[in-house]
């Protein structure tokens, strides 16, 4: 039995690409819940006189949590080619990879880019007037929660693609999970009406039950595209199916 | 003696209804679900005259035909799993099309009620009572929204002698048929529960 | 085949009747016309649907004739989702008092 090194290996894109899926989601989470304070979000109901001074308490920790997606953000990048080769990978026709990727090419943009623009322009001009920051503020957090229609429209495109695939690339239960996902994303759209209760951009039901289920969602689409570079044989029909302990082995190919 | 006729099948013969795929989807959309209704409940039991107040506004009457009407859908859906089984695939696409009729009558009624709710003046913003109200049904109906699409699958299932998956006409139908628990629920919540 | 389909008649009577029983619950609940907040109510119609869900998944949705596994799992997961609403809601009421 004779082991390729990474060099050689015909999956180091593959794995090159999912190991830098990993570091940014384990990125995003450090940063937007350990740094900036971000997640879970301020306050909906916050006066221009709050909002200013949740800039003040949460400087430097935005300054450098944002910096820092601002500089690795473009990995994000590298999970939406992932998913995009995945369904190239299936037996479906081609448009729902193509669909798929261009509508996430946008993705980054609800996703975290504008929070991020919104909260930085909010710290670096302290100086600003309490209802600009408050605008802001408002403008950050909604823009992250509300904005969920081209993950809805994008869960939907992938759950389409594996219900249909013979290739047997994902299991038929991911596609409905992508379901669950995308009804979640219509769950936040109360977070634009609402200040208080369990709807605002920091509800309960709205906020913190769909953390959860986005997630356990992402948990497993990282641990499934894992199992996908496994079991890729760069053909066109049926993935092979793997034995289980084969799942913890490292990314080296082991030839027979 | 037939399978048909056995109303238990001995051990050996019994199968997941439809994919067990469909049924990690069941069993984790009524965990979302129960958390929303836990959510309810709690709220529920700390603004008790509120929402009483607010409830009493609700038409259960409307409420008891909705449910009946979703109860008959599930009904013809099982007929239909059923008929197809023992290969009598134009009665099982019958009975997917009076499925798919009933959902069309449970949607009817709900605008209905909706609108009726409007016009005495309660929205979605206008009290907690009918936040959970209108999320609940709204959610709810996106799911049945869903299910036509899901009962399409099985009628073009069943139209063809090229296709007639009996796992796919099942899955179909346990889908449908979690529409029809869930608003089991949201109706005993929403309507009776004080 | 027509055991099955009346039995399946049978059990849509036995949910529909479930269903107008909540009629008389939500009558009788009310103490001459007005509204009254009562566990009492509440846990008996949570448990009623608890009951039409056990029904429609064992004989609509086949999980009598399914293996053991997903009979077990089904009967857990309505036992556990009525006790979690119950709880909540109790919970709730304590809380409120």
């Amino acid at each position: 039995m004779t082991r390729r090194s990474l060099r050689d290996n015909p999956k180091r894109e593959l794995w090159l690409a999912w190991g830098a899926t990993v570091f940014f989601y384990n990125l995003y989470a450090v940063v937007f819940f350990l740094f900036t304070h971000i997640q879970p979000p301020g306050q909906p109901w916050y006066s221009p006189d709050q909002a200013s001074t949740w800039f003040t308490e949460h400087h430097h920790g935005l300054g450098i949590g944002l910096a820092l997606i601002f500089v690795f953000g473009g990995l994000s990048a590298t999970s939406i080619a992932l998913i995009t080769y995945s369904i190239r990978r299936m037996s479906v026709s081609r448009a729902f990879s193509y669909s798929y990727l261009i509508i996430y090419s946008v993705s980054a943009v609800p996703g975290f880019l504008f929070i991020c623009v919104a909260l930085t322009a909010g710290i670096m001009r302290p100086e600003r007037s309490p209802q600009l920051q408050h605008w802001l503020y408002q403008l950050g957090f909604l823009s992250f929660s509300g904005t969920m229609g081209v993950f809805l429209i994008g869960s939907l495109i992938w759950m389409c693609a594996i219900l249909l695939d013979g290739n047997r690339v994902f299991p038929k239960w991911f596609g409905y999970l992508n379901l669950c996902n995308a009804l979640t994303e219509v769950v936040v759209s109360p977070s634009w009406i609402f200040k208080t209760g369990v709807f605002p951009w920091n509800g309960l039901i709205a906020w913190w039950i769909d953390v959860v289920i986005f997630g356990i969602y992402t948990g497993v689409f990282i641990t499934l595209l894992r199992s996908m570079i496994i079991r890729e044989d760069f053909g066109t029909g049926p993935l092979p199916a793997v034995p289980a302990w084969r799942f913890w082995q490292s990314p080296v190919e082991t030839a027979p | 003696m037939t399978v048909a006729e056995v109303s238990t099948p001995p051990c050996r013969t019994r199968q997941v209804p439809g994919q067990p795929d469909m049924w990690f989807f069941v069993l984790f959309e009524s965990l979302i679900f129960t958390s929303y209704f836990c959510v309810y409940l709690y709220y529920r039991a700390q603004h008790e005259a509120a929402f009483l107040a607010a409830q009493s506004q609700l038409t259960l009457w409307l409420g008891v035909v909705e449910t009946i009407v979703l109860l008959t859908s599930s009904w013809s859906i099982a007929r239909c799993v059923e008929q197809s089984r023992n290969g009598r695939y134009d009665v099982a696409r019958r009975d997917a099309f009076l499925t798919a009729g009933f959902g069309v009558i449970f949607l009817i009624l709900k605008v209905v009620e909706w609108v009726r709710q409007i016009h005495l003046g309660n929205t979605f913003s206008s009290g907690d009572f009918f936040q959970y109200y209108f999320f609940l049904t709204a959610i709810h109906l996106v799911h049945v929204l869903i299910g036509f699409v899901v009962v399409g699958v099985a009628i073009h299932q069943l139209s063809s002698p090229r296709r007639r998956s009996q796992e796919l006409v099942e899955t179909c139908a346990t889908y449908w048929h979690t529409v029809d628990f869930l608003w089991v629920l949201i109706f005993a919540l929403l309507y009776v529960v004080r | 085949m027509r055991r099955l389909n009346r039995r399946l008649l049978a059990v849509w009577a036995v949910l529909s009747a479930i269903t107008v029983i909540y009629i008389w619950i939500d009558h009788s609940a009310d103490h001459h016309g007005t509204a009254h907040a009562s566990s009492a109510v509440t846990v008996i119609a949570l448990l009623l649907a608890a009951v039409k869900v056990r029904i429609i998944m064992r004989e609509f949705m086949e999980v009598r004739n399914a293996p053991i596994l997903l009979c077990r799992l089904t009967d857990a997961w309505i036992a556990g989702m009525s006790a979690a609403m119950i709880g909540f809601y109790l919970a709730g009421r304590a809380v409120a008092t």
